[in-house]
């Protein structure tokens, strides 16, 4: 008896296995995020907010990689890390050291560039699914933002590969666009700024979503609008298209004042110290080591007047620091603190336009502009020649420290052609090579060109 | 094995009921069988007359009686465990049956099957097999993978780093898989047991990912380390699919099959081993000498380190802070008790493990508590039920090392800490900042804490149920389920006083990165294993089983910064950040087997695994691993003449595996973000597939076992060439796209190797028994096709060497810049490992050492890169690199930065004595002098782990990883956790 019964409990342990071990498996689907499919075919207006959250906050990504490869190549500081020996060898072109098409320095600000470009382009096709629906205003509104980002994103990547250029198609992954030269590059960030503002213009006096601080003061279709055209002011003074750069400027938020409210008025990336945000990657303390330091090229100092409040941007340390053969006793010092705002584009850098879009046309309204600038470092007006070249030298000079460490001299330098006149630091002997200044950076291994 | 003792006993039951009443003159045989060594009563032993099916067992006493036909007759008196033996008995009445305990015995068989194993000689697979003797007999591992080295052929061990605690990668037969898992499944006593490596959160303070290596250079240990080597009774390693097949979907990188001890009926044996001892590091790598010339002409160094140092000489005030670091021995406790033993129906085994270690830093160390209860019991004679029980609990402190681009890892800050800087404490405690670097390696060594707490619970249970047995066939159930369970638990602490954490210093205000994750395996299983015998002997053996697994996995990671007040509550803090991390995995499989034995002559097996999971696209889609093998015993068909030759097996086996593609492959997902106050979603960078499929692995080996001079010279080969096709790839896409990765099937490859291991007793007699294993082997691999361009993975670049994935070249290669643009400088792969492993025993004295060689492999170094830079390599003013033969190493080395990736690029080959042991068996007389009967048995001891160490490798180990176990960048060296060598002494005594 009792053995039957133990075979019986057997029996009922095999058929409870069998059921455990029962054939169909369920879907488990992804824990971790919101799928694309969703966001794209399925989205609420509260995840069109979330998308746009994401835009801002991406346009930060790998930013302070961007600026120590433009910064470093464009002389304005040293970049020292003791454990990447890459910024102070391939950046500068040491020895024989050249710039690799698959590191940190060129993969990384592009990957998160184009990682940018596509929020934006998943942002203009996910607000025609939503619900409830959007009002044909309200998604013209998110169509000038995304489009105006996406525009400025392709404009950082093609300052690194120049001639190189960039793809400005990218909405399917499956087939990109071609890699365009580099003035169909240009030519192609300015159709979709363009197209960009005739949405803006036509998106009513609000958007539908909140931005970040950093575009206070641009946080409506209208002053959004002016945004756009400052970045279109830009592209059309890259193009050496003068004429289109007054008009872009006219449309923008130029204001030929010199307060130093008025000069820093722009649109900003923000960060803070919250979880989940970014801090300015753009920020070591004073004295920082060799462990991660940004040290102004001593030239900056060398060249900037003794009076100009523009030393200001960098400041003595209490002692000199030295890496790889190069010393500097200043420290970059755009930033004081681990939170303050960046500019993507402010007020002085359009006055400046101002001045190099009538530099050969109207010398007079270029000096007034360049006085503007000038008078605000308290370096008094300008007494050079008014010749078209004497006034570039000036633009370009004021550029040097107005926009210093903001990601424009190597790009001054390259497209007025005189980047042979950007200091050598190690000018070698014997079987060792002066430092290089590179023209542009390789376009990405990856990208399979 | 097993099962022929069951089908004769089930044939003993029968002729004890019906045989009796059938006979008419019969004889009594009564009698005891004895354990030779101890003298105490061998109980259930089989005991057969020879050339019937007459047969009986011994008591729990050892006592048995069998009643025979007719005097004289041969006993045959067999078990597991035990050396078979054969008495001839005259009359009836008493007899005494000495036997003795055999080790080879255990060896004998090995799985072949879920639910089944096979002799030894009858396989078709070099399936490896390592003893509790050869796994902690030398010297006790401080964990479990770390055993298993030069242990059997076929298999790289490579330690990530010296830090207490473990971290190892285990790869058998070459590299699997390129992204997918490539470690070895592990089981233990039928549980599917985790191995995952859990970040702490490091990355946030240190940085390391910051450059583009998304990889976790975090160094934490991967789980298995929290298994027990002291209760093991057993190891079997299925090398690949030919033999793994049956493990379908989760065996491309292998199996390791783990069997701990369990209890014997009879007296209750108890065991109790101390172990003390240190540990201390292999190798420093010395300080620069440095002079006013050197520094003077560095380009690292200014006047006032100039200043500085000729202040801090003149006063005998340079510190060598590496020997300050690293100098520390660090203390070695191991307490291991056991007690196993039982009656009839129940059989029980407990181990109680603790074990103490310092590390060769201060402030780190491992500690882990292991409990263990195996219960064996027979619900009746054809129902078996076995359960196994593990607790473990473990710390490990591991310090704060690898790579990083902030300057505050102990191991990168060491490199720009130079003799003349006072870094030690005030009278207060107060540690100055490090002037010349982000971190005061003291104050960071003192003040930080890198914890991982893990507390697991193993629980298997199995019931073998015998349905039905008969003259020439019987069935048997196998029931089987396993949990595995842990909360595993990580902190990292960096207080605000850190000088990289002072607001002033532009710190954080303090890190406090705490993580827990709940695992929870289930694995389910049933099988049903019908043997069909027919008169000629020969066997079918079918088996059918379903099976099924769970996995889930529960991570959440917060960090905290701008502590308040040196708290380390998270709450307590300005900021905090959260990541949760989920995985959920179900499997099911079935699988079928036929095994073919022809009177030990031919023995053939075929079979076929299916699997489906949740991991792929379509869930319920099922994917097939065949199998097949056939093993050749020659001598057994009786026209081998050759008395010396014993065994000669032929071996050829056949068989597929796959590896599925990693959770979340196929999904692209946003993934969490902010600014300033403003929430939003951002894509993770990676483009789901949803037509991924599982890398399905196809492994063909064959080989030859010979044994000679009955046995005591055994040779094996095998020759194994292992296919792995649909290669998951996380393949880098064009970041025009938006997305960095797509994880694609993109290729093949190809490993090819073989292995020779030779056993051999050269001598062997009373006083003295010499025993040496020799295993040697070799494996290439190439990716014979890769449907993507050409990619550079798994370390920093080509500037500074790294592994390149490549068409018609070695997985493992390694390329980087020269001035003749990408060259290859180098492969991962070694071009042979050795080892040779002996125990000698004379009278009371073992002693056994194992040696290792690894020939060839390279790593990609970039230790000495990162001194040289900072002016602080020992080696900086030798001038043995430049070919020219003018500049010091130092100045050599950072003129190929950016030129040439060659000097990154180095040979790793060592030759270590990995293990040594020396024993001192205390002979029974004067135990018996000294304790009367109580103790059974005592032994003292010495040994040690790699204590001699020799390479010519630029730095602390060429054994390390700063990436961790997985994938194939093992190998990449930045500022690791030295290596250390361990001394410890031994006293085991049983009662």
């Amino acid at each position: 008896m009792i053995m039957k019964n133990i075979y019986k409990i057997v029996g009922v342990a095999v058929l409870g296995f069998m059921t455990l071990t029962s054939c169909d498996i369920d879907e488990v689907g992804d824990l971790n995020g919101p799928t694309l499919e969703n966001i794209i075919d399925n989205s609420t207006k509260g995840d069109i907010q979330d998308l746009v959250g994401g835009i801002l906050s991406d346009m930060r990504v790998r930013l302070g990689t961007y600026y120590d490869d433009v910064g470093v190549i464009g002389r304005e500081y040293y970049r020292f890390s003791s454990s990447d020996p890459r910024f102070t060898s391939d950046l500068l072109g040491k020895d024989k050291a050249v710039l690799d098409n698959n590191t940190f320095y060129t993969t990384g600000p592009w990957g998160a560039r184009y990682g940018t470009a596509k929020g934006a382009s998943i942002l203009v096709q996910a607000i025609e699914n939503t619900s409830p629906a959007y009002s044909e205003q309200e998604k013209n509104g998110l169509r000038g933002i995304g489009k105006t980002i996406q525009a400025y994103e392709l404009l950082l990547n093609l300052n690194l590969t120049y001639q190189g250029g960039i793809r400005a198609d990218i909405s399917n992954p499956e087939s990109l666009g071609p890699f365009l030269g580099f003035t169909q590059s240009l030519d192609a960030i300015e159709a979709l700024l363009v197209s960009g503002a005739t949405d803006l213009s036509n998106a009513g006096s609000e958007f539908a979503v909140n931005l970040s601080s950093g575009f206070t003061g641009f946080n409506t279709p209208a002053t959004f609008l002016q945004f756009n055209k400052a970045i279109s002011a830009r592209v059309a003074a890259y193009q050496g298209d003068l004429s289109a750069l007054s008009g872009y400027l006219t449309d923008s938020f130029l204001s030929l004042t010199n307060s130093s409210d008025d000069l820093a008025n722009g649109v900003y990336y923000v960060f803070s110290a919250d979880g989940g945000d970014l801090r300015n990657p753009m920020f070591f303390a004073l004295n920082a080591s060799t462990a991660g330091v940004r040290v102004a090229h001593p030239s900056y100092i060398t060249d900037i007047g003794a009076t100009d409040s523009r030393r200001s941007k960098v400041a003595q340390r209490s002692s000199s620091i030295t890496s790889d053969g190069l010393s500097g006793d200043y420290d970059f010092r755009l930033y004081t603190t681990d939170v303050d705002p960046i500019p993507l584009i402010r007020n002085e850098e359009l006055i400046l336009l101002y001045a190099e879009a009538n530099h050969i046309s109207n010398p007079t309204n270029a000096v007034t502009a360049i006085d503007l600038v000038r008078n605000a470092a308290g370096i008094g007006a300008y007494a050079g020649g008014t010749s078209p070249a004497e006034l570039l030298d000036e633009i370009l000079r004021q550029r040097r420290f107005s926009l210093y460490g903001e990601g424009h001299r190597w790009i001054d330098m390259r497209r007025f052609d005189r980047l042979g006149d950007l200091p050598i630091d190690r000018v070698g002997g014997g079987d060792v090579e002066p430092d290089d200044v590179w023209v542009q950076f390789p376009i990405p291994a990856t990208e399979n060109q | 094995m097993k099962k022929h003792n069951h089908f004769c006993k089930m044939k003993i039951l029968l002729l004890l009921i019906f045989v009796p009443t059938l006979l008419l003159a019969q004889e009594t045989i009564t009698g005891k069988v004895v354990v030779e060594s101890t003298g105490e009563g061998a109980p259930f032993m089989n005991v057969i007359e020879e050339g019937t099916n007459n047969g009986t067992s011994s008591d729990i006493d050892g006592n048995f009686s069998i009643t025979v036909n007719s005097l004289p007759v041969n006993l045959k008196v067999f078990a597991l465990g035990f050396a078979e033996k054969t008495v001839s008995v005259a009359t009836a009445g008493n007899i005494t049956i000495q036997v003795a305990e055999s080790t080879e015995s255990l060896e004998e068989v090995v799985v072949t099957g879920l639910a089944t194993s096979v002799k030894r000689s009858n396989a078709a697979n070099a399936v490896a097999s390592i003893s509790a003797e050869e796994l902690v007999g030398s010297t006790p591992p401080p964990t479990l993978d770390g055993a298993l080295y030069g242990k059997f052929a076929g298999a790289i061990v490579s330690a990530n780093s010296g830090a207490p605690g473990g971290g190892l990668s285990v790869k058998l037969r070459g590299i699997t898989s390129i992204a997918g898992n490539s470690q070895p499944l592990y089981i233990v006593d039928g549980v599917y047991i985790d191995n995952s490596s859990i970040a702490a959160g490091l990355n946030t303070v240190s940085g390391a990912a910051a450059g583009g290596s998304a990889s976790n250079q975090d160094n934490p240990t991967n789980r298995i380390a929290d298994i027990n080597p002291d209760d093991i009774a057993n190891i079997e390693i299925l090398k690949g699919a030919s033999a793994a097949a049956i493990y379908g979907s989760r065996a491309s990188a292998g199996v390791v099959i783990i069997t701990t001890k369990r209890g014997k009926a009879g007296k209750t044996s108890i065991n109790i081993t101390q172990s003390n001892g240190f540990t201390q590091a292999i190798r420093l790598l010395g300080v620069r000498n440095y002079t006013e010339q050197n520094i003077t002409a560095s380009g690292s160094f200014d006047n006032d380190d100039l200043q500085n140092f000729i202040a801090a000489r003149n006063a005998g005030r340079l510190v060598d802070y590496e020997e300050e670091l690293f100098g520390e021995e660090g203390f070695i406790s191991k307490t291991n008790l056991n007690v196993s033993g039982g009656g009839e129906k129940t059989t029980f085994y407990a181990g109680i493990s603790h074990q103490n270690e310092d590390g060769i830093v201060k402030r780190t160390g491992y500690e882990k508590t292991s409990l263990r209860l195996n219960i064996d019991h027979k619900i009746t004679d054809n129902i078996k039920l076995s359960l196994s029980n593990n607790y473990i609990q473990s710390s490990s402190d591991r310090g704060f090392f690898n790579n990083d681009n902030t300057g505050t890892t102990i191991g990168v800050a060491l490199t720009s800490t130079t003799p003349w800087l006072n870094l030690f404490p005030d009278a207060n405690g107060v540690y100055p900042d490090n002037p010349s670097g982000a971190s005061n390696i003291l104050q960071t060594r003192d003040l930080i804490t890198n914890n991982e707490k893990n507390k697991r619970f193993i629980a298997g249970a199995n019931l073998d149920v015998n349905i039905y047995k008969s003259d020439h066939s019987n069935l048997k159930a196998v029931l089987r389920a396993g949990i595995d369970a842990y909360t595993f638990e990580t902190l990292a602490l960096f207080p605000k006083t850190l000088q990289f954490q002072n607001p002033d210093n532009g710190g954080v205000g303090g890190v406090s990165a705490q993580g827990t994750t709940r695992n929870t395996n289930n694995n389910y299983s049933g099988f049903l294993v019908h043997n069909y015998f027919t008169d000629s002997n020969l066997n079918f053996r079918t088996q059918v089983g379903l099976t099924r697994e769970l996995f889930d996995q529960n991570s959440v990671l917060t960090t905290a910064t701008g502590l308040v007040s040196g708290q380390t509550n998270l709450n307590l803090s300005a900021a905090r950040n959260i990541v949760q991390n989920r995985l959920k995995q179900e499997d099911f499989g079935f699988f079928v087997q036929e095994e073919i034995n022809y009177q030990d002559k031919i023995i053939g097996t075929i079979g076929v695994r299916g699997d489906k999971s949740s991991n792929n696209t379509d869930v319920n889609q099922f994917f097939y691993y065949p199998k097949a093998s056939l093993a050749v015993n020659i001598p057994k068909f009786g026209f081998w003449s050759l008395d010396q030759v014993n065994e000669l097996k032929l071996r050829i086996a056949y068989g597929e595996a796959g590896n599925f593609p990693f959770f979340g492959a196929n999904t692209t997902i946003f993934t969490n973000t902010a600014i300033a106050g403003l929430s939003g979603i951002t894509l993770n960078g990676q483009l789901g597939n949803t037509d991924i499929e599982p890398e399905r692995q196809k492994e063909l080996e064959f080989g030859f076992d010979l044994g000679l001079l009955d046995n005591r010279v055994g040779l094996q080969f095998t020759y194994y060439q292992k296919k792995v096709d649909d290669l998951i790839i996380s393949s880098a896409i064009e970041p025009s796209t938006g997305f960095i990765s797509q994880v694609v099937n993109a290729g093949n490859l190809e490993n090819k190797g073989f292995e020779v291991s030779l056993n051999a007793v050269p001598i062997s007699n009373d006083n003295f028994e010499w025993s040496t294993f020799v295993t040697f082997f070799k494996n290439t691999s190439e990716i014979t096709k890769l449907n993507i361009p050409a990619f550079n993975t798994g370390a920093f670049g080509a500037t500074l060497g790294t592994f390149r994935i490549e068409e018609g070249k070695s997985a493992t290669q390694i390329v980087g810049i020269t001035p003749n643009g990408l060259a290859v400088l180098g492969d991962a792969e070694p071009d042979f490992q050795m080892s040779f492993q002996n125990s000698l025993k004379y009278k009371n004295f073992d002693l056994s050492f194992l040696w290792q060689w690894k020939k060839g492999g390279d790593n990609v170094n970039l230790t000495a890169l990162l001194t040289d830079l900072n002016g602080t390599s020992a080696d900086y003013d030798d001038i043995d690199l430049d070919p020219a033969g003018v500049l010091g190493n130092g100045d050599y080395r950072q003129s190929q930065l950016g030129v040439s990736a060659r000097p990154f690029v180095e040979d790793a080959s060592y030759l270590r004595l990995r293990e040594l042991g020396l024993y001192y068996n205390v002979p029974s007389k004067i135990l018996q002098n000294w304790f009367g009967k109580i103790i059974e048995s005592a032994k003292i001891g010495f040994s040690g782990t790699n204590i001699i160490n020799v390479f010519d490798y630029n730095s602390y180990d060429p054994e390390v990883s700063n990436f961790g176990s997985n994938g194939i960048s093992t190998g990449v060296e930045v500022t690791p956790f030295p290596s250390s060598k361990r001394y410890l002494f031994h006293l085991s005594v049983s009662l």
